[in-house]
């Protein structure tokens, strides 16, 4: 299959390469001077546009490593630079907050820049979608753990934050939603957002991570298209072929690869299943729109 | 981003309901120890007194409202420091409430007079020198709370005596803004002078900001 990573993605006009959201410079942490190291000489960046995977046996340091990056705790040696906005969904989310479910996600909106009226408008639009709508008003006491792990879900998303930050964000949530998930990281990464995720699920968006850092001991090492690169049953792609507006160029950024159609002012695209769904949308919704000739599952030689 | 966190972290206080027990206290002293015809001055000493710890159990509160997971939601969006800082303000802001209330309510109902009742004192400066008092034990208090819950004190066991004895030590000490503050106030209504002293405030602010300034370092440093 084709491995929609940067090099994959049609823009000219997306993020530079160089563009890092984050980055770790020699840093290490431990919660106490007499407690040992959880995570020493740390030094990776996280780009914008990309998807980074932490992988890591329990207790070897990956929700420390992921506190780092969305800047909750400072390292206690070594540096951290760039301040994008960041959301975080926590590995456990607390129900014991005095709030609904739209009371509590307003607030967060407003912390991260909304304003009240938008943050409850895109509060029941994200829970809409997640599948909890009929849970917005229910007191976050009252919700199960897969509802209000949606809702922490959705207190990441709702500000399109520029990192963002997931700790096993899909533990809990029914397969609809984990769905729904899989695919806002997919348009967040589209969108030009830096994206760092822990799952023990290995097959968690496997194929679509840019990068993938190990932890053993305290070290961190990168290990970049193996596990990722690796075809899988989850890792099925799309091919779209549309026909543009005489001479126009496809919109930049998209993800997959894209190449000449069968006839000419026609396109080929290769995406990833996971994406089809965002390219179609960015592609029906281009001014003026571009028509879409056909939709088919792809196959082995489709690149 | 300030606005809209302190928005939270007061609606996480209010509706918590974990604000009742410090503020019923403070209403109960009050009611023991404030009565209608008393020298106005010596009662605004009083309730100033007591608002010294009030305000740092609701700093401990304010603190430690927010679950963990929330917390690092929070954090991730503002920063932990900002966060923590909410917080506190948060804290700060419930216990100016709080005096300035408690102010009006003994300003209205003690006797506007000297400890002896034979040199008036206005109740319009009075007022003034009491909400100075406040002032000077809200900020104290705050920085009582800062130094004495987390992050700076992570372990109940530890925090609560060692906010409970700072409290106390703020309000006794020579050199404490609050006590020079308290004392102002005693001396100014055994004169029938209304005192309106400066270094206290200014000594209160300096404490308060180097309190919560350390606190808010500390807070991204130990979770």
């Amino acid at each position: 299959m084709a491995r929609t990573g940067r090099a994959g993605r049609t823009g000219r006009t997306g993020p530079a390469d160089g563009d890092l959201a984050i980055r770790l410079d020699g840093a290490g942490r431990r919660y106490g001077l007499r407690r040992p190291w959880v995570l020493r000489e740390v030094t990776l960046g996280v780009r914008a546009a990309t998807l980074t995977r932490v992988e890591g046996a329990n207790g070897t340091g990956k929700s420390t490593l992921l506190r780092l990056l969305a800047r909750i705790d400072a390292p206690s040696e070594g540096r951290v630079t760039g301040r994008p906005r960041t959301a975080y969904v926590p590995e456990r989310f607390p129900p014991s907050l005095p709030f609904t479910a739209v009371g509590y996600l307003t607030h967060m909106g407003r912390v991260h820049g909304l304003t009240g009226a938008a943050a409850a408008r895109r509060a029941h639009a994200w829970l809409e979608r997640l599948g909890a709508a009929g849970h917005a008003h229910t007191p976050l006491p009252d919700l199960s753990k897969g509802t209000s792990q949606k809702v922490a879900v959705a207190q990441a998303l709702l500000a399109d934050p520029e990192l963002l930050v997931l700790d096993e964000a899909w533990t809990g949530l029914d397969a609809a939603a984990r769905d729904i998930l899989d695919r806002a990281v997919a348009e967040r990464v589209a969108a030009g957002s830096a994206v760092a995720f822990v799952d023990h699920d290995p097959h968690r968006l496997a194929g679509y991570a840019d990068v993938t850092y190990a932890i053993s001991g305290t070290r961190v090492t990168r290990r970049t298209g193996e596990a990722d690169a690796a075809p899988r049953a989850t890792g099925r792609t799309v091919v779209v072929e549309v026909r543009g507006p005489h001479g126009a160029e496809l919109p930049p950024g998209l993800p997959g690869t894209a190449g000449p159609g069968p006839e000419p002012d026609t396109h080929r695209l290769v995406v990833a299943d996971l994406h089809s769904d965002l390219v179609l949308r960015e592609l029906l919704t281009a001014s003026p729109p571009w028509h879409v000739m056909s939709v088919r599952p792809g196959e082995a030689g489709d690149r | 981003m300030m606005a809209a966190l302190v928005r939270y972290r007061t609606a996480l206080l209010l509706r918590s309901q974990r604000w009742l027990a410090p503020v019923i206290l403070y209403a109960v002293f009050l009611a023991v120890g404030v009565q209608g015809g008393q020298p106005v001055l010596d009662s605004l000493a009083y309730a100033a007194a007591a608002l010294l710890p009030v305000t740092a159990w609701l700093v401990r509160i304010c603190v430690t409202v927010e679950p963990a997971g929330a917390r690092g939601c929070t954090a991730a969006a503002a920063g932990p420091r900002r966060a923590h800082l909410a917080g506190l303000l948060t804290a700060f802001l419930a216990a100016g409430a709080l005096g300035a209330a408690a102010t009006v309510a003994v300003a209205v109902i003690s006797d506007a007079a000297s400890t002896d009742h034979q040199t008036a004192v206005a109740r319009g400066p009075a007022a003034v020198a009491g909400l100075l008092a406040m002032l000077v034990s809200a900020l104290v208090g705050t920085a009582v709370g800062a130094l004495t819950s987390r992050p700076v004190l992570r372990s109940t066991a530890h925090a609560v005596p060692a906010l409970l004895l700072a409290a106390l030590l703020a309000l006794v000490t020579t050199g404490s803004p609050a006590k020079a503050a308290l004392t102002d106030l005693t001396r100014g209504s055994r004169d029938g002078v209304v005192p309106l002293p400066v270094g206290a405030p200014a000594a209160a602010l300096a404490v308060a900001v180097a309190a919560v300034a350390a606190a808010c370092w500390v807070s991204a440093r130990r979770a």
